[in-house]
């Protein structure tokens, strides 16, 4: 129990420090003060997202069932201020600007809406405390779970936020996987949301439909929205086995690569540790999420066992599409990398999804 | 099986994905990925060594190279290029769309720097490299250009450079020839091209996205070429050239004893600088000009010998025992063959072999060649070196033609006469003769039985070649045969009725033979080939004069020639 909080923290804490280090070797030959101190700001929010790991790792999660819905609350509401500041604004954005930092509402609503999953799939029958979720009929099981995802997932499309919108909706039907919810429903549920994708193509935004369009062919358009799938393919090509070595990547260095800090942290990783480093950095991922499903798989309590096992998804899958979209095996959607790109929201709730994986285990034996 | 083992499956198999990915990337398509990102970021500014030097044989330069400078730029953002292209305006005077047409036409691609100004003096230089401290971007390179202090001076020993055309490309490409090299046309500068050719070195820099100098890689310091000393003396070369003055012709000096070409002048000849410089309408001249001033006429030319080729007959004779000291013929100033009549130039009375080569005398030749024959004479006219490729160094070099009855029988389908036979005797009808092959035979008569092969490289790169080069090829004809021929040839100049009789009276005793070519159109071409001194032969001159009228008009050119290296102690 004491190693799986262990475990986590430090795998985390290697890989946020790596973070660090990419993100200022991509940025230190910039000029200007926000660049200079932007790896500090990364720390700062690392140790921040510390602290919320320990707090949340000694707070017992039953109270997240308790307060759940004033989560998902909470969550809608920054989801409809982002959403309406950007209808005042006349323009997109993701985020709120609060005194020296930017808040990122979507990366918070992702956690809220898997607790709010976990505690609707997790209620029981009040005669015989078996799990309701196996006799959901299909508007309960389906339907209904559907509208409370689709609510937040469309306010961040609308932001417009792709990646993390689909996140979501993926989270949702793996979740849907794991619970007792017949097959069939899901099937229904994927047909129905697949039946509508061609004529969902006519509401995406023009840079959106470009993406798509060039991540089948990157070189359609190699100057505009292909140039960073390509620029971020030779990065990561360049690195070799070994890598450039740290600071010499001549890709993220150079600023050949845009987003070097950001979304395409990997590639700038890439680079300068070659396969060899990437592929340690991918068994470090892959380690931790291991740990979520181990502690999924032991927790006895169903809130907790949805709970661990959405958040090693949620993570799971920020994981495989960012990197995928770093070698150019996914369409660019602008989704962070977890732990390594720089973004306080990103890194806070990723420290705060891990605190409660902890306390998942931590708890279980109350049971 | 369980749902929640499928999703394990499910994430396991992402990650190997993933992993399968990287794989793809880094190591299999590493190679390719690593090149497209240094092109990404390195930017190669070449910078040329400078062409190796070519020099006399006292180690004086012939020609060397002189340093110009060129203005470069790498390629960037367009309003940053506008205001670095006005500050080089600014300060070399140039109007600042000059530039920019300049750039727009010689740009090649985002990663290789653009030459925007070319030929710039070291002022505005020193200029442009100061206000590089503010924009880096310029490059100022300084590339060496072929330098002729001495003009048009052996022009055609020496050759041109130019750029590479398709020919020699599509041949030299495998030695690393590359389009734009500047190569040699013509000369030494193109024979020995492969060893002049300096090596490209160059500046190796990492630049940012927006084409921003951010530092230095590497340097490669370029390679200059060897350089190449000849044979030729350099105050020779002068006299022979001021004393051809203009007229159509060649002088080849040469030394007899090793086959070393001391001198050789051609008049048409050409300013090689106007290549360097560029100078289109000059340079179009040049090949248009229908005197032909590019043709080098001593190795690349061929003229009938005329009297010169008596030589030839007289020592087939000797040496077939044809004739003797003792026979003489008489000349009445004509004689017949068969049916026609063939004259002399003059009415010569009893002449011996001896007189007639001082007097030139046409009847007693007809007569020796018909009793030699043609193929003998075609034979030993080939021992003497004509007729074949003296295999000399420089490009283009004429093997020249003796006539044979076999030949015609062959080639022409014709019998041979006698009177073809007279014709060849001296020295007319189809037979050529290059004024380098001409002094190679007279080198023969001169050093008593050895046929030098001409050579006029001493040394490359510092390593001396005159043992290798220096081959001489034994004819062995009787010592005799020689004495005979020798007697004779100082007779022309000695004699007081001699050809050559111009040369005596010089403080330095010369033999040779005189030769008048008559040709279909135009006045006869003028030969004089001799040596000097005489008792110790240190210097085989040919004359020759294209339409330059009789044998006198040569010997009057050697004549100053040799007054003048008389005068200058160089005998």
């Amino acid at each position: 129990m004491r190693s799986s909080f262990l475990r986590i923290l430090v795998l985390a804490l290697i890989i946020s420090s790596l973070g660090v280090l990419s993100i200022y070797s991509s940025t230190y030959q910039k000029e200007g003060t926000p660049w200079q101190d932007i790896h500090m700001r990364q720390m700062l929010w690392i140790l921040i997202g510390l602290i919320c790991f320990f707090i949340m790792a000694h707070l017992n999660y039953r109270r997240l069932w308790d307060i759940n819905y004033l989560i998902y609350g909470v969550a809608i509401f920054f989801l409809l201020l982002v959403f309406g500041l950007g209808i005042i604004r006349l323009g997109a954005q993701r985020w709120l600007k609060f005194a020296w930092f930017n808040f990122q509402p979507s990366e918070f609503a992702k956690l809220a809406v898997i607790i709010f999953l976990a505690r609707y799939f997790s209620r029981k029958s009040a005669d015989d405390i078996s799990l309701l979720s196996g006799k959901f009929g299909i508007f309960r099981g389906i339907i209904l779970p559907f509208i409370f995802v689709a609510v937040p997932m469309f306010l961040i499309i609308e932001q417009p936020d792709l990646g993390s919108g689909l996140m979501l909706l993926l989270v949702f039907v793996s979740l849907l996987y794991l619970t007792n919810v017949r097959l069939k429903y899901i099937i229904a549920l994927m047909f129905i949301i697949m039946l509508p994708l061609p004529f969902f193509w006519h509401f995406l935004r023009d840079y959106q439909k470009q993406r798509l369009l060039v991540f089948l062919n990157p070189n359609i358009d190699p100057l505009g929205a292909g140039y960073t799938v390509i620029q971020s393919r030779i990065a990561i090509g360049s690195g070799g086995l070994l890598g450039k070595g740290w600071l010499s990547g001549t890709q993220s260095q150079l600023f050949f690569l845009p987003e070097s800090h950001t979304d395409f942290i990997f590639a700038t990783f890439s680079e300068q540790w070659g396969f060899l480093g990437s592929s340690l950095l991918l068994l470090m991922y892959y380690l931790i999420i291991r740990q979520g499903f181990i502690i999924a798989g032991r927790t006895q309590d169903s809130f907790g066992r949805l709970l661990a096992y959405g958040i090693s998804l949620l993570l799971a899958l920020q994981v495989f599409i960012n990197i995928a979209m770093n070698m150019g095996l996914a369409p660019v959607v602008g989704l962070p990398l977890p732990l390594m790109s720089y973004g306080g929201s990103s890194v806070l709730s990723t420290f705060i999804a891990l605190g409660i994986l902890v306390n998942i285990d931590r708890t279980r034996s109350v049971f | 099986m369980e749902r929640k083992h499928i999703l394990r499956f499910l994430i396991i198999l992402m990650f190997v994905a993933l992993l399968a990915g990287l794989l793809n990337l880094d190591l299999l398509q590493g190679a390719k990925f690593r090149r497209l990102s240094d092109s990404n970021c390195i930017r190669l500014i070449a910078q040329s060594g400078a062409r190796g030097n070519i020099l006399d044989r006292h180690g004086q330069v012939i020609v060397d190279n002189k340093i110009s400078y060129d203005v470069l730029i790498l390629p960037q953002e367009l309003n940053q290029l506008d205001r670095i292209l006005s500050g080089v305006s600014r300060i070399l005077g140039v109007e600042t769309k000059e530039l920019k047409d300049a750039f727009r036409s010689n740009y090649i691609s985002s990663s290789i720097p653009v030459t925007v100004a070319g030929n710039i003096d070291l002022k505005k230089a020193v200029l442009l490299g100061e206000y590089k401290m503010e924009e880096p971007s310029i490059i100022i390179q300084p590339r060496p250009l072929r330098n002729y202090p001495y003009g048009a001076l052996a022009s055609h020993v020496i050759g041109y450079v130019n750029e590479i055309d398709r020919w020699r490309l599509t041949k030299l490409e495998d030695y690393g020839y590359k389009t734009k090299d500047i190569v040699g046309f013509g000369g030494v500068e193109e024979k020995y091209d492969y060893y002049l050719r300096q090596e490209e070195g160059g500046l190796s820099v990492e630049v940012n996205h927006r084409g921003k100098f951010m530092r230095v890689l590497g340097f490669e310091p370029p390679v200059n070429g060897k350089d190449v000393q000849l044979t030729l003396d350099l105050n020779i070369q002068k006299i022979a050239e001021d004393s051809l003055a203009a007229r159509k012709g060649s002088i080849v000096l040469m030394d007899p004893q090793s086959g070393q070409v001391l001198a050789l002048a051609n008049y048409p000849n050409f300013n090689p600088a106007v290549f360097v410089s560029k100078r289109t309408r000059l340079i179009s001249g040049l090949f248009n000009n229908p005197d032909a001033p590019l043709i080098n006429r001593a190795t690349s030319s061929s003229y009938p010998p005329a009297s010169v080729f008596k030589l030839v007959v007289a020592s087939a004779a000797l040496e077939l025992k044809k004739i003797n000291l003792s026979t003489s013929f008489l000349c009445r100033g004509w004689t017949m063959i068969g049916a026609r009549k063939f004259s002399c130039w003059d009415v010569h009375g009893a002449q011996d072999i001896v007189a007639a080569i001082a007097h030139s005398c046409d009847v007693f030749f007809y007569k020796t060649g018909l009793l030699t024959g043609a193929q003998n004479i075609h034979d030993y006219a080939l021992k003497l070196g004509l007729g074949r490729s003296p295999g000399f160094e420089l490009p283009y070099e004429t093997a020249g033609f003796i006539p044979s009855p076999l030949w015609r029988k062959i080639n022409k389908f014709q019998n041979w006469f006698d009177g073809d036979t007279a014709n060849l005797s001296i020295g007319q009808g189809d037979c050529l003769v290059s004024p380098l092959q001409a002094a190679g035979m007279m080198a023969v008569f001169a050093n008593g039985g050895y046929l030098p092969s001409p050579y006029i490289i001493k040394a490359v790169g510092g390593l001396d070649l005159s043992a290798k080069k220096r081959k001489l090829s034994r004819v062995d004809f009787k010592k005799s045969t020689f004495e005979i021929i020798c007697r004779g040839l100082r007779a022309v100049v000695a004699d007081a009725r001699g050809t050559g009789n111009v040369l005596a009276g010089l403080g330095v005793k010369v033999a040779g033979k005189t030769g008048t070519a008559q040709v279909s159109r135009g006045s006869t071409h003028a030969w004089f080939v001799g040596f000097f001194p005489f008792d110790n032969p240190k210097y085989v001159i040919c004359v020759l004069l294209e339409n330059g009228g009789p044998g006198h008009a040569a010997c009057v050119v050697a004549r100053q020639v040799i007054e003048a290296m008389n005068k200058r102690n160089l005998i």
